[in-house]
Formats: C-alpha cells, sequence, structure tokens
C-alpha cells in the first residue's frame, strides 16, 4: 500500500465532488425530490420506527385492559379499534416496510452497485408508505378506527355489520400502502438479478441477497391476493356488489381464502429478511463463511414455495373436508425442514468457527431461543385436533408473538446494532445495548411465555375482558407486567440508538471484519455508494481483498467518467454476471412525491365519500405517471447522449433488454396473481358457494366479447413483424409510427366493443355474486385495454420527438409485454365467463 | 394426552438446540482442517436440518390424523346421535331441540353418555362454537350446517364460548351447557316441550306483549323471533349470555342496566317504560321455568 501523492490525491477528490454533483441530495423542499436509494432506505426504517412505537403503545393499551378482570380502562367498542389497529398497524406498517427499508438501503451496495435499478420508483413506494400509513393512523385518532380485526373477516366487516368509515380505512389505507411493498417488492427483483458488480454470478451472492430475492418474489405473488380481497369487499361495502355476502351467491369464506393466500405468505416475508440478518452477521461473529450455503439457498428457495401452499391451516376451524385439511397440516408441518436446515447451518457455522462475543450476537441468541420454541409450537398448531383446541385462544397470540417477535424483531436488532455504525459511522454503547437486550428478552417471555398456558385454560382472543375465577386472572396479570418490563427494554434500546449518534466512539472503517461489500463503502456511504464499480468474483470480497475499499475510492475500477452528467450503474446476465449494458439511472425528481399525493387524494376522497373528488384525483394521478414514463430513455432529462467510453457496453436503453423490460415482467407477474386470486373466487363461488344464483339466460352479449377478444389478438399480431425488425436493428420512423397508431386503434376499438358489452348487457351485478365477479372482470380487461391503447399512442408520439427509433428499440418492447398479457387474460376471461358456464349448469 | 407429548417433544427440542447452539459458541476449538469441518457440517445439515424435523413430522402425523379422524361426525352404526341444533346471532345463542320442538337460549341441556350432534350455524356474522372441556371447536356460518360430534361422560356443568371474533361484545357470549344423567335429561326435555306459560295480566301484560313480545318467544304467551327465548329465563344460571347471575333481582337489574352492562347489545333501552311495569314483568319473568 503505498501512500497516494498529492497529485493523486486532488484527482480523487475532484472525481468525489464531480460524482457528488451528480449523485447530491438537495436540502429543504427539494428534499422531497431525492429518489437515492440509501435516504429512501433510512426513511423507510425512520417511519417503520414511528409506526413500530404507536404499534407498541397500542399493544401497552391491550395489556393493560387485560391485566384484571373486569378492567374498564378501554371501552369496548375503543378496545376492539385498539386491538384491530395494533395487529394492523404491526403487521403493515411496521414489519414488511422495515425490512424492506433494510433491504433497500443495503442490497445495492452489498451487490457492489451504485443505486436500485427504478429510483424513482422507491420514492414512490416511501410516500405511498407514508401517506397510507398516515391515514390509516389517523382514523383511531378521530374514534373511527377499523375494527374488526386485522383479518377484517366477512360478514363482520361487511357495510350490514360494521356500518361507518372503520373498514373503509382499512381496505383503501392498506391497499395503498400495499402498493409501496409491491413497489419495492419488483424494484429489488429486479436489481438483484440485472445490477450486480460484474463476475458476481448467482451462486457468488451474498446469501443475504438471496433471502432478499426470494422475499420480494413472495411479495409480488403473495399481496395480490389481498389487495383484489380488499377490491372487492370495498366494491362490496361502498357499492353493494356481493361478493362475501351468502344471500345474493356469495361466500364469506372466499374472503378468508383471498385473505389467508397472502397471509400466511406474509409471515415468511417477514422472516426471511430476518433469517437474511442472522446468515449475514453470524458469519462475521464467527470469522468463517456461512456453513452449507447451497443448502441454505435451497431452504430459502423451498419456504418461499411450500409457503404458498400453507394458507388453510388458519381456516381448521370452519368445516372444510378432512382430506383437505390433512394435507395443509403434513405441508405446514414440512416447513419445519428447511428451516431446521437453516437453525443447523448456524450452530453448524458456530461449531466450526471462531464466535466473538458483542452486543449483536446476544440479539442472535435470543432469537434462536424464542424463534425455535415458537416454530415448535407452530408445528403443534399444524395438528388438526391440537388445532381444533387451542384455535382463537391466546395459545395462538403466544405462538405468534413468538415466531414474529423471536424471528423478525430480535434479528432486526441484531442487524441495526450490526449496521448503526453504517448508518452513522459510530459505534454504539456496550452496556446500554446489553441492559436493553436482556430487559427485552426477560420482559418478552414473562408476557408471552405464560399466555401459552392462559390459551390452554381456554381464554379466547380479542375478548374485552373476562370473569374473574376462571383461572385466567394471574397469569394475564404476569403477561401484563412482563409487557411494561419490555417496553421498558425497548426505550433502553432506543435510548442507545439515539445517543449513540452524539457520544458514539468513531467506527474504523470496517469495524466488524466483515466479508461483504457494504462496508466498502464511506461510513456513512456516499449517495453514490462506489466511485468506482469493482468486479467481485468470491462470496467474501472484502476477507479476500482487503483494500478494496481503497481501490475502489482511487477510482481503479468501472464507470469513473461522469462528465456527461448521467447516474450510471452496471447491469449484468442475470446468471452469469457477465456485463452486458450500462443503466442509466434517474436523478432527483418531483413526480413520485406529487403522484403519490394525487393517489392519497383519491383514497381520501373515496373514504370520505366525495367520489368527484377521488375520480378527478386518480385521473390526475394516472396522468402524473404517463408523464413521469415521458422522462425516459432519449428524452433529454434522461440520457439524450448514448456516448460511452472506449471498450464499454452500451447504455441499456440503446439495446433490447433492460431493467424496464424485467421491471415489466415482474409486475406482470404481480399482476397476473391478481387476476389469478380474481379466477380462483369466480371457480370457487361457481362450485363451494353456498346460495350460488345464475341467471337464466346469457347476461351479456357473448358475441360482442368474443369481437372484442379478436380485435385486441389483431392488434397483438399487427406489431409483432415490426416489432422483430426493430430487435434487429431496423425501422424507420414511419414504420413504426404507422404500427404504434394502428395498434392504437385497434385497441381502442377492443376497449370500446367491451364497453359496449358491459353497458348493453342484461348485468345485474349488485344483484347477484354471479354477475358482479363478471363485471370486474370485464373492467379489468378494459382498463387493460384502455392502457395498452394510451401506451401505444404514446409510443407513437415519442417516435415523432425521436426519443424511439431503431437505435433505441428499447421501449416498445417493453409495452409488448403489456399487450401480450391484455390479450392471454382477455381470452382467459372469455372463456371462464362463455365457455366454462354451460359445462356446470350455467348460462 | 397428546399435548403433553407434544410439550415434552417440543420442550427437549428447544433444549437440546440451545444447548448446542450456546455449547458451539463456548467450547474449546480443536484445530480442525477444511475437509473435517466439512464432514462435520454435512452431519450438522442432514442429520439435524433434514433428518430430525422429517422424522418428528413422521412421528406426529402419524398419531395425530387418527386422532382428528376419531372427532369427526361420520355416520355410526347403531343407535343414531341426538341432533341439536345452535344458532349465533350477535351476541347469544339459539339451541333448538328438533325432534321435540324445544326451544331455548344461551343455554345447552345434554344427556350423558350419549354422543351428540350438534348442527351449527349463523344468523348474521362468522361466530364460533366451543366447550373447551367437552371437544374442539367449530365455526358458525352463515348459510352454512357445520357439524360438531360431542359427548358428556359425567354429570355437571360446563362453559361454552363464543370463539371468533363476532363485534362489540364477542366478549360476553357465555354458553351454559348442562349435562344430566339420561332419566334427568328425559325430564327436563319433556317439562319443556310441553310446559304452556299463562300470559302475565294487567297492563304489564299489554306491555310486554306490544314491546317484549315483539322480538321474544314466550311459549304460549309471545312468538317473537328475533331474540332469545324467554320461555325458561327464570331457571337460567346467567343472564345476557353471561353478563349478569341470575339471582333474585337480577332480571330487573338486567332490564334497567342492559347497555350499562353489556354495551351495544341489540335490545333497545327501556327508559320510556313505567317502572312498576318493568318491575312487575321482571318479576314474571322470574318465575317462568318448565
Amino acid at each position: 500500500m503505498t501512500t497516494p501523492s498529492n497529485e493523486q490525491v486532488a484527482a480523487q477528490e475532484q472525481l468525489h465532488d464531480q460524482f457528488n454533483d451528480v449523485w447530491g441530495n438537495p436540502r429543504g423542499w427539494k428534499s422531497l425530490t431525492i429518489v437515492n436509494h440509501t435516504t429512501i432506505g433510512i426513511r423507510f426504517m425512520l417511519t417503520g420506527l414511528g409506526f413500530f412505537l404507536f404499534g407498541g403503545l397500542l399493544a401497552m393499551l391491550v395489556r393493560t385492559q387485560l391485566a384484571i378482570p373486569g378492567y374498564d380502562f378501554l371501552e369496548p367498542d375503543v378496545y376492539n379499534q385498539v386491538f384491530t389497529m395494533h395487529g394492523t398497524v404491526m403487521m403493515f406498517l411496521f414489519a414488511v416496510p422495515m425490512m424492506e427499508g433494510l433491504a433497500v438501503y443495503l442490497i445495492p451496495k452489498m451487490l457492489g452497485a451504485r443505486d436500485l435499478v427504478f429510483p424513482r420508483l422507491s420514492a414512490l413506494g416511501y410516500w405511498c408508505y407514508l401517506f397510507g400509513g398516515l391515514i390509516l393512523c389517523a382514523s383511531l385518532l378521530l374514534g373511527i378506527a377499523p375494527k374488526a380485526g386485522w383479518f377484517m373477516y366477512t360478514p363482520l366487516s361487511s357495510a350490514v355489520h360494521t356500518p361507518g368509515p372503520n373498514s373503509d380505512f382499512w381496505l383503501i389505507g392498506i391497499t395503498f400502502v400495499e402498493i409501496s411493498a409491491v413497489s419495492a417488492g419488483v424494484e429489488l427483483v429486479v436489481s438483484i438479478l440485472r445490477t450486480r458488480a460484474e463476475g458476481m454470478s448467482l451462486n457468488k451472492m451474498p446469501i443475504y441477497a438471496w433471502y432478499i430475492l426470494v422475499m420480494a418474489m413472495m411479495i409480488v405473488v403473495g399481496f395480490p391476493p389481498l389487495i383484489l380481497g380488499s377490491i372487492l369487499l370495498e366494491l362490496e361495502r361502498a357499492v353493494g356488489l356481493p361478493f362475501f355476502e351468502v344471500a345474493r351467491g356469495g361466500d364469506p369464506i372466499l374472503w378468508q381464502h383471498l385473505f389467508w393466500l397472502f397471509g400466511h405468505p406474509e409471515v415468511y416475508i417477514i422472516f426471511l429478511p430476518a433469517a437474511g440478518i442472522v446468515s449475514t452477521l453470524l458469519p462475521v461473529f464467527c470469522q468463517r463463511p456461512l456453513v452449507g450455503y447451497r443448502w441454505v439457498v435451497l431452504a430459502i428457495l423451498t419456504t418461499g414455495f411450500i409457503s404458498f401452499g400453507l394458507w388453510v391451516h388458519h381456516m381448521f376451524t370452519v368445516g372444510i373436508p378432512q382430506l383437505a385439511q390433512a394435507f395443509f397440516s403434513a405441508a405446514s408441518m414440512l416447513v419445519a425442514i428447511p428451516t431446521g436446515i437453516q437453525v443447523f447451518a448456524w450452530i453448524a457455522t458456530l461449531w466450526v468457527g471462531r464466535p466473538l462475543y458483542h452486543v449483536p450476537m446476544l440479539w442472535l441468541v435470543g432469537f434462536l431461543v424464542i424463534f425455535v420454541c415458537g416454530g415448535l409450537t407452530g408445528v403443534m398448531l399444524a395438528l388438526v385436533p391440537f388445532d381444533w383446541q387451542v384455535h382463537d385462544t391466546h395459545f395462538v397470540v403466544a405462538h405468534m408473538h413468538y415466531v414474529l417477535v423471536g424471528g423478525m424483531f430480535f434479528p432486526l436488532l441484531a442487524g441495526i446494532y450490526y449496521w448503526l455504525p453504517h448508518f452513522s459511522g459510530r459505534m454504539p454503547s456496550v452496556r446500554l445495548g446489553k441492559w436493553g437486550f436482556w430487559l427485552v428478552f426477560i420482559g418478552f417471555n414473562l408476557t408471552f411465555l405464560i399466555m401459552h398456558w392462559t390459551g390452554l385454560m381456554g381464554m379466547p382472543r380479542r375478548i374485552y375482558t373476562y370473569q374473574s375465577g376462571l383461572g385466567w386472572d394471574l397469569p394475564n396479570l404476569i403477561s401484563s407486567i412482563g409487557s411494561f418490563i419490555m417496553a421498558i427494554g425497548i426505550a433502553t434500546v432506543l435510548l442507545d440508538i439515539v445517543l449513540h449518534f452524539r457520544f458514539g466512539q468513531k467506527a474504523t472503517n470496517n469495524p466488524w471484519n466483515a466479508d461483504t461489500m457494504e462496508w466498502s463503502t464511506h461510513l456513512p456511504p456516499s449517495p453514490y455508494n462506489f466511485v468506482s464499480l469493482a468486479p467481485v468474483r468470491t462470496r467474501h470480497p472484502l476477507w479476500e481483498l482487503p483494500d478494496l475499499e481503497e481501490r475502489i475510492d482511487r477510482g481503479e475500477f468501472a464507470l469513473t467518467v461522469i462528465d456527461h452528467g448521467r447516474r450510471e450503474t452496471l447491469g449484468i446476465e442475470p446468471l452469469t454476471g457477465k456485463v452486458r449494458e450500462i443503466i442509466h439511472l434517474p436523478g432527483n425528481s418531483w413526480w413520485p412525491f406529487i403522484a403519490s399525493l394525487f393517489i392519497a387524494f383519491t383514497c381520501l376522497g373515496l373514504l370520505s365519500k366525495f367520489y368527484w373528488v377521488a375520480l378527478v384525483a386518480s385521473i390526475v394521478a394516472v396522468l402524473v405517471l404517463l408523464r413521469w414514463s415521458w422522462e425516459n430513455g432519449a428524452h433529454p432529462l434522461a440520457a439524450p447522449d448514448a456516448r460511452v467510453q472506449p471498450g464499454e457496453p452500451p447504455l441499456h436503453s440503446r439495446t433490447c433488454d433492460g431493467p424496464g423490460l424485467w421491471g415489466m415482467g415482474v409486475t406482470l407477474l404481480a399482476n397476473g396473481a391478481l387476476y389469478l386470486a380474481l379466477l380462483f373466487g369466480w371457480f370457487y363461488l361457481w362450485t363451494v358457494s353456498p346460495n350460488w344464483l345464475v341467471p337464466d339466460d346469457a347476461v351479456i352479449d357473448q358475441r360482442l366479447l368474443l369481437a372484442s377478444a379478436v380485435l385486441l389478438s389483431i392488434a397483438v399480431l399487427w406489431q409483432r413483424p415490426v416489432l422483430r425488425r426493430l430487435r434487429q436493428g431496423q425501422g424507420e420512423p414511419a414504420a413504426l409510427i404507422t404500427c404504434f397508431v394502428g395498434a392504437a386503434l385497434l385497441g381502442a376499438l377492443h376497449t370500446g366493443l367491451l364497453l359496449w358489452a358491459l353497458l348493453a348487457g342484461e348485468l345485474a351485478p349488485r344483484a347477484t355474486a354471479h354477475d358482479a365477479v363478471i363485471v370486474v372482470m370485464l373492467v379489468y380487461s378494459l382498463a387493460h385495454g384502455a392502457l395498452a391503447t394510451i401506451l401505444s399512442a404514446l409510443q407513437a408520439l415519442r417516435v415523432h420527438h425521436g426519443y424511439v427509433c431503431k437505435r433505441t428499440p428499447y421501449e416498445p418492447l417493453v409495452v409488448e409485454q403489456f399487450w401480450q398479457y391484455s390479450l392471454a387474460v382477455m381470452w382467459i376471461t372469455y372463456c371462464s365467463v362463455v365457455l366454462f358456464p354451460p359445462t356446470f349448469g350455467g348460462v | 394426552m397428546l399435548w403433553w407429548a407434544m410439550c415434552a417433544f417440543a420442550t427437549l427440542v428447544l433444549v437440546v438446540v440451545t444447548a448446542l447452539w450456546v455449547h458451539a459458541m463456548r467450547r474449546e476449538r480443536p484445530q480442525m482442517d477444511a475437509a473435517r469441518a466439512r464432514q462435520l457440517t454435512l452431519r450438522w445439515l442432514v442429520g439435524g436440518g433434514l433428518l430430525l424435523p422429517t422424522l418428528s413430522v413422521l412421528l406426529l402425523l402419524l398419531f395425530g390424523i387418527p386422532i382428528g379422524h376419531r372427532m369427526l361426525p361420520l355416520p355410526l352404526a347403531g343407535e343414531q346421535p341426538m341432533r341439536i341444533e345452535v344458532v349465533g346471532h350477535q351476541w347469544w345463542w339459539e339451541v333448538r331441540y328438533p325432534d321435540s320442538g324445544v326451544v331455548t337460549a344461551n343455554q345447552l341441556h345434554l344427556p350423558v353418555g350419549r354422543p351428540v350432534d350438534l348442527d351449527v350455524s349463523s344468523a348474521d356474522v362468522i361466530h364460533s362454537f366451543w366447550v373447551p372441556r367437552l371437544g374442539g371447536k367449530i365455526d358458525m356460518i352463515p348459510g352454512r350446517d357445520n357439524r360438531i360430534r360431542l359427548q358428556a361422560d359425567q354429570a355437571g356443568t360446563f362453559r361454552g364460548q363464543c370463539s371468533e371474533f363476532c363485534g362489540t361484545q364477542h366478549t360476553h357470549m357465555i354458553l351454559d351447557v348442562q349435562a344430566h344423567e339420561e332419566e334427568d335429561f328425559a325430564r327436563w326435555l319433556q317439562a319443556r316441550s310441553e310446559q304452556q306459560v299463562s300470559a302475565l295480566p294487567g297492563p304489564a301484560g299489554d306491555v310486554f306483549a306490544a314491546r317484549c313480545g315483539q322480538c321474544h318467544r314466550v311459549a304460549g304467551v309471545s312468538e317473537g323471533n328475533r331474540a332469545p327465548d324467554l320461555s325458561d329465563v327464570g331457571a337460567r344460571s346467567m343472564l345476557g349470555a353471561g353478563v349478569l347471575s341470575n339471582e333474585p333481582g337480577a332480571l330487573l337489574r338486567w332490564l334497567q342496566e342492559h347497555q350499562r352492562l353489556k354495551p351495544g347489545n341489540a335490545m333497545p333501552l327501556h327508559d320510556d317504560l313505567d317502572p312498576d311495569h318493568l318491575s312487575t314483568i321482571a318479576d314474571w319473568l322470574e318465575t317462568l321455568r318448565p
């Protein structure tokens, strides 16, 4: 290591200055435009902390009310709002966003990239999370919070049994927040697959990235069923379309299926990133690589898959046939196997390593004890006859807090202590940290261990008080005392974190001697992470190349020229890590904030039942999003100039493959999950609904539907020749414009016919669930047809402006995916609505 | 029985795993080369990660599935179980004996030593039927009939409770379950099915007919069907589905303070009624027993 000369130092400083000019974060009002992942990640985590404290306060209210039998600290109606909001806030506004925030912060750094692949989407996700969460929590302050439980079972949550805006806050507010979750999910999947460092093949990726990849895919596929369910329930409440109401052909159990189809993967979405933290920290504190990397990867993938096949174990008391119950029981237990593999991989790592004792390790040991205990009670619950006894009692409350607090909160704190020096550049205290840990650990177990017993003695969930003399008095009092101890512990931890910003010792470059790339940035990191992008061909870059940070800082590696003013990172092939293109990224922008604001207005309009406000705001939101999409590719504000350094790959917008194509693909996966959930609802109601009402005659003109589908097919086929030539690098503007304008016209015709079919038919969506589902399916296709039409029209316009041509062939190929998806959906809808029913006794 | 076995096994696993983790952290490190490390770790992964969970799960299922199967209300050879219907309401229990036509509320009388099939459903939202000391629980879902088979092996009183969150007063939806020896049960059923109540005379009786009777049924007096049947309310041990103990004077207290005792319940306030009438009605209700 030679000492750099004065000129070298000056040159390096100039390089960093140039980067700061392009990547810098503005202050004041303009900080609302920041899209950089480091800031967004921290915002997610700080906001998550705020909601955590709010949810924790609600928990203290619950425990206070339950401390003494017959206590009247909270009125029943208020209590029901409080416990509903506790669950909702913790699950939707803390657990998932906090983990996503940490991933947003860490992933690009660990992968050796400069930012996530859709920075403006990250920003949109954050604002939607903030606004949605604030709207939801405001409801409690106004006394109109949701009060039908965080799981909102129908018919209790329907308009008949819970009139008033309470349930609407949940349905609309949570859907708003879910935009955030799904967009972060899409972003993480594409970033992990396409922006890793050069040479970082999939099997050389840090294990944390595998965990996040699977988590993000699970979010993409697992959240849409709930989004659909929420939309359907809100339509039932606000407009009277009966999906879950027996009298008009619906089924309340359909809600349960849709909810738990999301609900079970949700808990693994929460657990996996936490396990990722454990798998990242443990090797560092054992000073050796994780044992069984491939085993663990397999375990993660298996967990992800299996978790989608378990949801019925939340419904064992509903009266489902025994064979189905046995299947879900066995599947629920099987998930213990991949979890067991991870636990023993950790034990093995400890066994063959040389463990160090730091505060994060304390939290990891606490995690092991509490999570394994929770997992074991989970296996018990999977056994149906046992579940029939303890379902809906405090035994389940104890189990779920063991797995959630043990499995997510403890690793989270281990991770926070570990990465605190990264956020702030300073080390936390040891003594305060230990006090905090022990208070939380003891308080938690005091609260929840005895709760298993309380549940076994028969105390149900969600009751606001209980009679004395049932044997529940003492256990409840103990639990309540324990909860106060735990609260004090959490306050201690918070104090430690707050104080360390002021009094913490300055951290060295790599205070824990870790192996992953995030520790080769500055502490705290520069907005661009790395001034030059190094190739990484090992799982443990900092252990094998200890001077990596210095070399990166000197500008030794790729993409050090930034006089074009573009933010850039490398795009790679997903499996091998070979460099394919330079991905240019957008800088600070107002669009995400503005779009989010108008979505918030839409929600507020819907909640207050000022539907005109909602309509106008939603149209404006769509326009804002379209305007945002205009600033892409060769647009002057994006990358008008495609000049690159000699030897460098081309800009992605000048190729036929890039993040946008992948982003569209993954988003369509989410969209497809939503549509599949709708299809599931359709076939489910046909087969199982207790009072299924089928019309005597056809309610929709089948020829119009067929014609509409055929037109859509023609629109897709019309574009194929031109797009094929575009892929080969050919295509004059006139041909392109003709192609897109033609597609738009055909799309408009298709949409028009669909609209005609919808309006001219005999559909009575308020009268029967049958018609209501058909209406939703047709409106879904209508929306897609309209959007496809608009997108192609915009493409034609962009050709006219010169942003799309044979040298920038990128965007039309992205739009093509959307057309293809719409086509598939249209035909499936046609078959399901027109061809299927006659085979089943309908029309 | 099953629970204690599982508890013991689970505790064992937890202790062993924790001990392994802690031991792994603290022990003296023998020198180990890469090959030996690989061999050891493979043993951990396969033995602990694959075999241990797989075997445990198989064992559990082997025992658990038959146990669950035995609890199901499958067709029996020989004597058929007695059938009782229970309908959940917010926040009370409607109990019907279809063979004899007896209808009551918030209490369930059972014969000892015989299987009983309860067909449960709901009139409004999802409730759940559960008598912890007699069996598992089953959800009561509007539009569906679910069946659970119970059998009381000894006479006695058991507590049942709603086990699915059903709104503001889910907490106060308690079912009083009484199991009687066969002859006592037959006697009770007989007395109830033959019960005829004479109407309350006088202005109080008119008030009852015009107000209470519109929702509440009393055998031979009124035909309301939106609220608990009151034909044997005097003999019940609790009022308001578990809110008040039915001591002398409790009925009057319930009529006067029910919104304070069970806020949100569906019975309207009676503040506009003459307190004397209310008192007379309460006294009369206390006499209603089979």
